[in-house]
């Protein structure tokens, strides 16, 4: 648990904290506009240039050896901020978390509004991939303004776009099972307003981090274990994984998680037919506690 | 291995112009490391629909991560990327 979750959350975590979704909070801080202004060309974010830099050529920026410490420095900033002044061109306070499937159901019985649950297109895969996917459950602000965004609505034979409690944690289960992970985000700090199904390398929010280093989101309140007794070495927790943490010893013939590599989405335990994984705190491994 | 450069002209796709990259959308889905990123062209926005843009464009965003497949440079039905290492 990390100053964070001790300043906002309740049962200490941030996301679980009712507060963070209530209209109130978004009417407070006039997000509504912030948002509409942020949506509009949201796609063209990683190309402009803040600070003296854009994502374009990231890559080839962090291989230098001053300038990587400065970008990475700048970009933690704007994404980790938490002052209030704001640019919707900027994804400042645009952080989130990988969260497991419990998690999110208890996310969307609990704490997100009533009637305000909505499904989009999500802006990712259609950005990097080209590909329409309905697959961001959004809710509080969004569900005013998508309206008036017709891009991100998803056409009827794709899915239906407002939902209920119900159907949003019925579709939920189903990206969990196909294999996406779930994240829920910071629309703009301190609001919450998006839990998204998301899938390497396509994700805006991963690819920093898996591939840059930067942190763009955090790991998740859990790690997964396996139990070697129960482990019968059929390998299908392996292709769940999307960040390479799960390998395969030969010769004992199970399933060997690098716990270091885990985010801690727990995509695979939906894979496993034997129960030989589960999710256990991060902080009750001493040396992955605090690393977000 | 030197930097990796992706040319796409935009003078045939994209800006308005010919293509609308919008409805082709070869490269993005040919791109195992989905390097390429298709986004509202910020120089035309402010005569543009603000909320459903209608002028887009395709940036290779992550060069660095390209493979050399060259997948894109052969599918594109305009010859408009070029890649040079």
């Amino acid at each position: 648990m990390c100053d964070h979750c001790l300043k906002h959350g309740t049962a200490g975590k941030w996301y679980l904290n009712a507060k963070l979704y209530s209209e109130e909070l978004a009417k407070e801080l006039d997000l509504k506009e912030f948002m509409l202004e942020q949506y509009k060309t949201f796609e063209a974010m990683q190309v402009r240039n803040f600070g003296g830099f854009s994502a374009v050529g990231m890559g080839y920026k962090m291989q230098l050896p001053i300038i990587s410490r400065i970008v990475k420095y700048t970009a933690e900033k704007m994404l980790h901020t938490e002052k209030p002044s704001r640019n919707p061109f900027k994804a400042e306070g645009h952080i989130g978390q990988v969260v497991p499937l419990d998690d999110a159901i208890a996310i969307l019985e609990t704490c997100v509004p009533e009637d305000s649950l909505i499904m989009k297109y999500c802006m990712c895969r259609y950005m990097h991939k080209g590909e329409k996917e309905a697959c961001c459950i959004n809710f509080g602000i969004m569900s005013e303004i998508i309206d008036k965004l017709p891009r991100f609505i998803p056409e009827p034979e794709d899915s239906k776009y407002r939902l209920t409690k119900e159907e949003a944690i019925e579709k939920f289960t189903e990206f969990n099972k196909k294999g996406y992970i779930g994240t829920i985000w910071y629309g703009a700090y301190p609001y919450i307003n998006n839990l998204c199904a998301c899938q390497t390398p396509m994700c805006a929010g991963f690819r920093p981090r898996t591939e840059f280093g930067i942190k763009s989101i955090f790991k998740a309140e859990y790690v997964v274990e396996n139990n070697p007794n129960n482990c019968q070495g059929c390998k299908k927790c392996i292709t769940m994984c999307q960040f390479g943490a799960i390998d395969f010893d030969e010769k004992a013939k199970r399933a060997l998680i690098d716990q270091s590599k885990c985010y801690g989405c727990g995509n695979c335990l939906l894979a496993c037919r034997f129960e030989a994984l589960n999710l256990v705190a991060r902080k009750e491994i001493p040396a992955l506690a605090g690393n977000y | 291995m030197g930097k990796i450069k992706i040319k796409i002209d935009y003078s045939i796709c994209g800006d308005g112009n010919k293509i609308d990259p919008r409805d082709c959308t070869i490269c993005l889905k040919v791109c195992d490391p989905a390097i390429f990123l298709l986004h509202q062209s910020i120089k035309y926005q402010k005569e543009d629909d603000p909320y459903d843009p209608k002028i887009w464009r395709v940036t290779p965003v992550y060069p660095s991560l390209c493979i050399l497949c060259m997948k894109c440079v052969e599918q594109c039905p305009e010859n408009a990327i070029k890649i040079r290492n």
